[in-house]
């Protein structure tokens, strides 16, 4: 849960992910039981407001420098407005999972497909009959 | 000897070159004490009042501890108060004149009072209070997607972080929703956000002055930070901010004016008929960025009700 990783990063109880040091402090954090090239969910689950300078420190930096697929996940539409430019904008991209449980791109759109095709081929996710994505229960 | 420094009437964004001309003369002066003459001001915008405390801050790092005549109307002078503008003049300024003790931000339109900006942690209690505050404001009197009020958050703490990150320095901000009969005959919502640091030129002078040659100096610092994107950081991820803060302005017809050094930039909707780029303005501190935000929905007639009217 990056709400509950914010709190264990920064000085007094704050919902919102906003500024670079405190970006880079969550990210550290996380990165820290996170070994090079691995496969992580982030659950923005309780975070407020996600600034464009933090979206560029946690997601943008670990899809770069850490992980072969980020899924995110209790992304709300002001998180998606956040991410999605920053991500698009360095051609990179994440998964997130909607609400309904299906598996999506979100940044630049050339990435997207080979990361939804990774998940299939270890069988962390499936494609359902009516072509949509989804996690297995794992 | 003191020289003094007239703060205009009305003083808001299109009257601070004025302000920033006087201040420039009086600075030119040597190191003479300074007195900033506020006794005639009507009203102010956040830009003047955060403005005017970084001159403030500038003018007691030159020299001794600048003087300030408190605004001899009481309601003026009543609604700086309430502002927050003297809780932090006063670590800044001697003042003179009679200045109430009143609560600060106990109105409705002050969405965000004065308040100091110098770490990131500052960006967190602001953006925190904003939305505590401003989500019924923007979403009502503005005619504001509620969604939008995460988009403001985001512009403000970006805002802000501009200071945190590149000022070298501490800076304020201020939040404040009035009726801008004006220009639009609509309500609006104000950030304004000024420093007395080291300004656009100084802090992406040494990673971008060679790309642009004979032509740089404020104007084009300005320029390559707010149209190009470019950052003082060699990051890659870089420069996120004020892109961010264009695309949400861009999208609620909003303005952002950004002034530093000698030259300001602006990014004009189809309301205002600002300047894009002005170069040659008297030379002032650091840098004041304005973002306007105008109320969407035309339904309820122009204007809307309560808060304070600037012409």
């Amino acid at each position: 849960m990056v709400h509950a990783v914010l709190q264990q990063s920064v000085a007094g109880f704050y919902a919102d992910l906003v500024t670079r040091p405190t970006g880079r402090a969550v990210r550290e954090n996380i990165e820290r039981d996170l070994p090079p090239g691995s496969i992580a969910v982030m659950d923005f689950t309780g975070v407020g407001c996600l600034d464009y300078s933090c979206a560029d420190e946690i997601v943008a930096k670990l899809v770069r420098e850490k992980v072969k697929v980020l899924l995110l996940r209790g992304l709300t539409d002001a998180h998606r407005e956040a991410i999605e430019p920053v991500l698009a904008g360095a051609g990179l991209a994440v998964l997130y999972e909607r609400p309904d449980g299906a598996l999506e791109g979100l940044g630049a759109s050339e990435p997207a497909p080979a990361l939804l095709d990774e998940l299939v081929e270890r069988r962390l996710a499936a494609r359902n009959p009516g072509g949509s994505i989804r996690l297995t229960a794992a | 000897m003191t020289r003094l420094i007239e703060v205009p009437t009305q003083f808001d964004d299109r009257s601070f070159d004025q302000f920033a001309a006087a201040y420039a003369q009086a600075v030119d002066g040597g190191g003479e004490r300074l007195l900033f003459d506020a006794h005639a001001a009507e009203w102010a915008s956040p830009y003047g009042l955060v403005g005017l405390l970084a001159a403030g801050e500038a003018a007691a790092r030159k020299g001794e501890r600048p003087l300030l005549t408190a605004p001899a109307n009481p309601d003026v002078v009543s609604y700086w108060a309430r502002a927050g503008f003297f809780r932090e003049a006063a670590d800044l300024f001697e003042v003179h004149g009679k200045v109430p003790k009143v609560k600060v931000a106990v109105e409705s339109e002050v969405l965000l009072p004065v308040t100091p900006v110098r770490a990131a942690e500052d960006v967190h209690a602001v953006v925190s209070t904003i939305q505590q505050r401003a989500s019924a404001i923007l979403s009502s009197e503005l005619g504001l997607d509620p969604k939008a009020t995460m988009g403001f958050a985001m512009a403000l703490s970006e805002s802000c972080q501009n200071i945190v990150e590149h000022a070298g320095t501490g800076g304020w901000v201020a939040v404040q929703a009035y009726n801008w009969r004006r220009k639009l005959a609509r309500r609006v919502v104000v950030i304004a956000v000024a420093d007395a640091g080291v300004g656009f030129r100084h802090s992406l002078e040494p990673t971008q002055a060679k790309r642009f040659g004979e032509r740089w100096g404020d104007a084009a610092a300005l320029e390559a930070a707010l149209i190009q994107g470019v950052s003082r950081f060699r990051d890659p991820g870089r420069g996120q901010g004020l892109a961010g803060i264009r695309r949400y302005l861009a999208r609620w017809e909003g303005k952002v004016a950004i002034r530093s050094g000698t030259a300001r930039i602006a990014i004009v909707p189809r309301w205002d008929d600002d300047v894009p780029l002005k170069d040659g303005l008297p030379a002032f501190p650091g840098s004041q960025v304005l973002l306007i935000i105008p109320e969407q929905a035309s339904e309820k007639g122009p204007g809307g009700a309560g808060g304070p009217s600037q012409q």
